[in-house]
């Protein structure tokens, strides 16, 4: 579902380009704050490192955890990344591929998952033409924030009054259909195509995309954990 | 997780020959309705999955893909050293 550049008016690709960056700004900040500890000034000190620290008052350094996380966010964005690229038939000459949002997002957490799906479109769109430059920003919104980000909360409700599996799976499903959704109306409301034709059109096809995001993800989150568990 | 990286490899390399052709949602909706036109792909070096300088497509797709893994690994590992640093 990448947007390539051509389908959007500049309006709303700058638009969507300030929000996409706004929203993974906030990402980054509360991912920051995740991976990094606020190390004592006493202890930079004892660490031979502190002069300068004790002037500004101690600072954030990477945890050992913190680098487990970010090494973590790039065994998915690699495996999102080659999973996108496995193209599986849907009917009448048409095919889909995963997203994969909602499988970051239940595996790192929606502020590091929608960061990894918004890498993933970065490096597709500036080194294979996947998707437009001038459309990253709509992409970022719809595969990365709420794909990824907004659908996290739809799985983290769903999980206190249904099994996990069923949380997973609707997450999943709402990722793709959410995300077409707002694909459709940014090339609307770009005035490539009248919205009463391309909504029910995209609805159609991605409902269907949907049910395999939900098996894919299923199956991702499964095997992903037991290789976390083998460790 | 390292076994993870090779997994991705794997899957990119069988993409390659295995995935079907046929355009995504997207791309579909944008041919029946007819503005598939409008979109312009700009000129990357490996612009659709493929590379320049390997002929058969599929192979050439396969390398695009592992190439596009190792792009962000490495990535992966900048950050991190980046942070490490600061």
């Amino acid at each position: 579902m990448h947007i390539p550049d051509g389908f959007l008016d500049p309006k709303i690709s700058a638009g969507m380009m300030g929000a996409a960056a706004m929203a993974l700004g906030y990402c980054f900040s509360k991912l920051k704050a995740a991976v990094t500890a606020v190390v004592s000034q006493h202890a930079l000190a004892v660490a031979g490192k502190g002069v300068q620290s004790i002037a500004s008052g101690g600072r954030r350094v990477l945890t050992k955890l913190g680098e487990q996380k970010i090494y973590q966010m790039g065994m998915t964005a690699s495996l999102i990344f080659a999973a996108q690229m496995f193209n599986f038939p849907i009917s009448s000459g048409t095919s889909g591929h995963l997203i994969g949002g909602v499988f970051a997002s239940v595996i790192l957490g929606p502020f590091a998952g929608a960061i990894v799906i918004a890498s993933v479109l970065l490096v597709q769109s500036f080194f294979f033409a996947d998707g437009g430059l001038l459309a990253l920003g709509a992409n970022i919104i719809n595969m990365a924030v709420l794909g990824s980000l907004v659908c996290y909360y739809i799985y983290y409700y769903l999980k206190k009054i249904a099994p996990e599996v069923v949380a997973i799976m609707a997450a999943a499903w709402t990722s793709v259909v959410l995300a077409a959704l707002a694909c459709s109306l940014q090339i609307g409301f770009s005035g490539t195509i009248a919205l009463s034709e391309i909504i029910p059109a995209m609805m159609r096809v991605h409902m269907v995309i949907g049910i395999a995001e939900a098996l894919i993800t299923l199956a991702l989150v499964n095997v992903f954990r037991s290789m976390l568990k083998e460790e | 997780m390292k076994k993870l990286f090779w997994v991705s490899i794997g899957i990119a390399a069988l993409a390659a020959f295995f995935a079907s052709s046929h355009p995504d949602g997207l791309e579909k909706t944008a041919e029946q309705l007819g503005f598939l036109a409008k979109g312009a792909a700009w000129r990357s070096l490996m612009a659709g999955y493929s590379v320049p300088f390997i002929s058969n497509q599929m192979f050439s797709t396969a390398f695009a893909g592992v190439a596009g893994i190792l792009i962000i690994f490495c990535g992966c590992v900048g950050i991190t050293r980046l942070m490490r640093k600061e």
